[in-house]
């Protein structure tokens, strides 16, 4: 079975499409505007996802071609798998239920429905039928195939069937693999915050991988609006495995089923198999906990004792679910993202680690953008997604904002009248929410529900963001200073020097003295560079003495450590203080003099490495770089030797897990006959109800 | 030395290498480069009793180089400096605006907007206790109009004395002031008046001339064109001063127009360094004042917030202190409106020269 094959099998059908047609208005299909928005989204989602699942590269390209009356022309393409012919009509022409219904794991959208609407919306507003050519990279040639609906039956109807080369329009060339649809529907298009353009835009930076491009033409077939959005990472984002729920998410209704339709012998097999997070030592302490014997076969407990199950699952110290379910975006392809999508001075982002609610994982990331061409005016721009999807309307009623709102962001530097509502500045946010259940606080799938922790883990990934650019602003303004003193005494001192003594015929004045007078410190400078040939970031620092007495100093750096990294040309040696911490003692620098500390960092990309700290010990402060908090360092050193510690503890105890089972399974093998592997594992997600 | 006094090229040079040598000895001695100059801001004015007119206090303040700001302008005073001394060797003069523009090929040394050089121009008048016609450097700014049986002789650009009476030899828009009316440029000759009368609009000084007010009331008018420029205020005070005749200033009735005023009869707070070279403590103010409006009748404007608020910091000005003044801008405020000059014509063309002038005069003693 090849790929695209897999992934429509995986399909299910609901026989709703006459509800849809009296229901359109929560499928996003209520107004002209809306309406456009929403298929260009639906098919955007399906091309996305169905790349991300054959691990391909997107393009997708977006048509928009206006014609008489409120009609648009509406046309998409992608490079995916495509579809096979005998599951084209299934796709297009049902309600479907994918895989992913069914799966706990982060996806885009999580009801099927997609793309039929498009199909049937077009039927029902302008009588057209939806032209599909899809490719499969395995075939030889393209499926040409025109669809309508019976929205009675929940049937499609094809029409026009053949097989054909694909040809592209635009370069003559055969095309390989991929989708196009194209429809006319009722549509009115439009520029602005809610409209095709943003969501595309959007849609580019939580996907930079994805290349995406639309063309948008008036009735005269002129160029109105257009967008290309081009990759900046060829690395797709990571496959997302699906978990088993977590005991801290199950209710009382899905334990008692998960109970009656187990075919497990004994509780502890039962909690050990079907949830994650379940460890030998837990699955007893919540058996003990409950006052629930081991040895109980599950489909035999009752609803008493569920119900202590579930209050012990509260009580017992449970791993965490695996997190590998979720697919963050990362770090640097935010700040990728974002800088293609805007030009700004500054980029901070944070991926927190990923926590968990309810038993569901979840993780958030925020970036935010300052300066350069953003507008000062008005509030900042707040960029909200929830699994790589953009969340266009409800902003004030969504918890993404309500967290947002809830930081004081005067502290970091943006102007926050009143410390209520968004804040305004030269800045746009993101915040991505990846959750293997996002909360909505509707069926429209516009606002993300109000949740404790998802708030505090969104707020504290602010505050983080928050420190960065407070940093920046304290440091661009230090270094707007420490510019304005060098210019004064390198330029402009001597110049007013020449021309006294020029103009009274009179020799220079020695200015040694009086640069020492006017500068009165010592001043430290940063630059951050990459050299391209041998891929390697560039740290110089350069310390310069004005004032009248010797000094001494350690310099200490932050700089990018990880297992992947290295500090190569390090020519004055020095010593790691802590974990991404270097330090180097300075020889004495005499007033009126200048050193440099240069070195370059191994193992990074571009771009990667673009701001540093730099810290000091010794007497007199200097300008630009910070005093050294010893009890910080201290503390960096004890969390450094504590995850070293709780990674060997991790070692062991994986080397003792299976011997723990083992010896168990064991014990069971003596004391009951019966036969356990053949059903060990086998309850099949599918099985369980959707919440 | 002192102000208003003719200097010779090296007392000007002199002064001005004082400026370069106060920083060259700062220099010298491990010191940031500095100038020391008066605070020029109204709460550093006071009444000088031997000059009678407003001088700058004691408050002084030192720009030095420890800023960038302050050592760029240390350094365009170099450069002015240097040019003003090569003008003064080559016998050349320039505008302000075409220093601004000669400015452009001084490298750090160069103005960022015209009002830095103006603003300089005046430090350096204030620091060397030179004036600008000594620095060779002339405003663009108009000088007045005269028209009166009074004669000047103004030498011309052949270097000859010309003779021009300033009712006979002149047409409708009068004698225009140049803008050295120092003696070595200006002598006052001949005289057949009684007083001065300066004039704020242009409307009203062309209305005094169409109804012949000059030789009615036997008078020199000056239109002043606004807030008058140092040239127009310097040869009302030659006349005030030479020809012993009283100078009466006819205004709008509005704070702005007080302060015209105020700048010809006390002196302006930018100019204070040169104030008894420029005022005429004599000067009396004729009208139209807060009086007027209500004693004729006169058709008004509300006053808006920015007159409001211009009355009120005229309250704290010392140039306003005396119990005349206090009373006018607390009637104003009270009636809450002002008017303008023309605003006479309510009652005809003639009313001002056969009505309200003749009566604001008798008052003076000034019969005709």
């Amino acid at each position: 079975m090849n790929k695209a094959e897999e992934i429509s099998s995986k399909q299910k059908q609901i026989a709703v499409s006459e509800f849809f047609e009296k229901n359109k208005h929560f499928l996003g299909f209520d107004s002209l505007q809306r309406s456009i928005i929403t298929a260009v989204k639906e098919s955007v989602d399906n091309s996305l996802d169905a790349c991300e699942e054959a691990r391909i590269l997107p393009n997708i390209h977006v048509e928009l071609n206006k014609q008489k009356g409120d009609k648009i022309e509406f046309i998409t393409q992608d490079n995916g798998p495509g579809i096979p012919r005998n599951a084209i009509e299934d796709v297009f022409g049902k309600f479907l239920l994918g895989s992913r219904f069914h799966a706990i794991r982060q996806t885009r959208g999580q009801q099927g429905i997609g793309i039929t609407g498009v199909v049937m919306y077009s039927q029902l507003t302008t009588g057209s039928k939806t032209h599909i050519i899809s490719k499969i990279k395995s075939e030889s040639s393209a499926v040409f195939v025109e669809l309508g609906l019976d929205t009675r039956k929940n049937k499609a109807i094809k029409t026009g069937e053949k097989r054909e080369l694909w040809i592209d329009e635009r370069t003559g060339e055969e095309i390989n693999q991929g989708l196009r649809i194209r429809t006319i529907m009722k549509g009115k298009y439009q520029k602005g915050k809610q409209s095709v353009h943003q969501y595309l835009r959007m849609t580019s930076i939580v996907n930079p991988h994805a290349s995406i491009s639309l063309i948008v033409r008036d009735k005269e077939g002129d160029i109105i609006d257009q967008g290309n959005w081009p990759r900046t990472t060829e690395r797709l984002p990571r496959v997302v495995s699906e978990i088993k729920p977590h005991p801290h998410g199950i209710h009382l209704g899905t334990l008692q089923r998960m109970l009656r339709e187990s075919n497990e012998r004994r509780m502890t097999s039962f909690l050990r198999h079907n949830f994650s997070g379940v460890s030998m030592r837990a699955a007893r302490e919540i058996l003990v906990n409950a006052k629930l014997d081991e040895g109980r076969e599950p489909k035999r407990i009752k609803a008493d004792d569920a119900q202590e199950m579930l209050n012990a699952f509260q009580k017992v110290k449970l791993l965490s679910p695996p997190m590998d379910c979720l697919s963050p975006i990362d770090d640097l392809l935010i700040k990728k993202g974002l800088s293609k999508a805007i030009d700004s001075r500054f980029a901070s982002t944070v991926t927190r680690n990923p926590s968990v609610s309810q038993g569901n994982p979840f993780q958030i990331e925020v970036g935010l953008v300052f300066g350069g061409d953003l507008g000062s005016e008005g509030p900042i721009e707040v960029l909200r997604f929830a699994n790589r999807v953009p969340l266009m309307y409800q902003q004030g009623g969504c918890l993404l904002t309500k967290a947002l709102e809830s930081v004081d962001w005067k502290r970091y530097g943006l102007d926050h009248p009143g410390g209520r509502g968004v804040p305004k500045g030269p800045a746009a946010l993101l915040i991505h929410l990846a959750s293997t259940n996002v909360q909505f606080t509707s069926e429209a799938k516009e606002a993300v529900a109000d949740n404790e922790e998802v708030h505090e883990e969104i707020r504290k990934a602010l505050l983080e963001v928050g420190r960065g650019l407070k940093n920046h602003l304290k440091k661009s303004s230090q270094r707007k200073k420490a510019k304005e003193k060098f210019e004064l005494v390198n330029i402009i001192l001597p110049e007013i020097a020449k021309k006294s003594s020029e103009i009274l015929s009179r020799p220079e004045p020695d200015l040694a003295p009086v640069i020492t007078q006017i500068m009165n410190a010592v001043f430290c400078e940063e630059i951050l560079g990459w050299e391209k040939d041998r891929k390697v970031a560039t740290c110089s620092i350069k310390i310069y003495n004005y004032t009248a007495r010797a000094r001494a100093y350690t310099i200490l750096v932050k700089w990018p450590e990880n297992k992947n990294t290295a500090l190569v040309d390090n020519n004055r040696g020095g010593r790691k203080e802590a974990k991404g911490i270097w330090a180097w003692r300075l020889d004495t620098l005499n007033p009126g003099t200048c050193t440099t500390v240069d070195f370059g960092v191994s193992g990074l990309a571009k771009g990667e490495w673009v701001d540093t700290d730099i810290f000091f010990r010794g007497n007199g402060e200097i300008i630009g770089a910070t005093r050294i908090d010893e009890t910080l360092l201290d503390e960096i050193r004890k969390s450094e030797a504590l995850v070293l510690a709780e990674e060997e503890i991790l070692k062991e105890s994986e080397n003792l897990e299976p011997l723990i089972e083992r010896a168990e399974e064991n014990v069971h093998h003596q004391m009951t006959s019966s036969i356990l592997e053949s059903k060990e594992g086998q309850l099949s997600l599918s099985d369980w109800e959707v919440e | 030395m002192t102000i208003g006094e003719t200097k010779s090229k090296q007392e000007v040079i002199d002064a001005l290498h004082g400026v370069a040598a106060e920083m060259h000895d700062k220099m010298l001695k491990g010191k940031p480069p500095a100038m020391t100059l008066p605070v020029r801001t109204k709460k550093n004015i006071q009444f000088d009793k031997k000059l009678q007119v407003y001088k700058y206090g004691k408050n002084k303040s030192t720009r030095d180089a420890t800023a960038l700001s302050s050592a760029r302008v240390l350094l365009r005073s170099l450069h002015i400096t240097e040019f003003i001394e090569e003008m003064i060797n080559s016998g050349k003069s320039s505008t302000l605006r075409e220093m601004y523009y000669i400015s452009e090929g001084w490298g750090n040394g160069k103005f960022g907007n015209q009002n830095e050089s103006n603003n300089l121009a005046e430090d350096l008048e204030i620091v060397t206790k030179c004036i600008r016609e000594d620095f060779k450097l002339r405003p663009e700014e108009d000088g007045a109009r005269i028209i009166g049986n009074v004669t000047f002789e103004e030498k011309n650009r052949k270097g000859e004395w010309m003779r021009i009476n300033c009712r006979d030899d002149v047409g409708d828009s009068g004698y225009g002031v140049p803008y050295n009316v120092e003696s070595e440029k200006l002598r006052l000759v001949e005289q057949d008046i009684d007083f001065v009368m300066a004039v704020e609009t242009g409307g009203m000084f062309d209305r005094l001339v169409e109804n012949g007010f000059d030789e009615e009331a036997r008078c020199a008018i000056i239109h002043l064109k606004g807030q008058p420029a140092r040239s127009t205020r310097r040869i009302m005070k030659r006349m005030s001063d030479e020809w012993k005749k009283p100078i009466l200033v006819f205004a709008d009735c509005d704070p702005w127009s007080f302060r015209i005023f105020a700048s010809i009869a006390y002196g302006a707070i930018k100019t204070a360094h040169i104030s008894e070279y420029l005022a005429t403590n004599e000067a009396i103010y004729l009208g139209i004042t807060a009086d007027d409006i209500l004693a004729y009748d006169l058709p008004s404007d509300d006053l808006t917030k920015s007159d409001l608020g211009a009355l009120e910091s005229e309250l704290s000005d010392p140039r306003f202190a005396t119990g005349w003044w206090k009373e006018q801008i607390n009637l104003m405020q009270e009636i809450g409106k002002k008017a303008e000059q023309q605003s006479l014509a309510k009652y005809g063309l003639d009313f001002v020269t056969d009505t309200y002038l003749p009566e604001k005069l008798g008052a003076l003693g000034l019969n005709y």
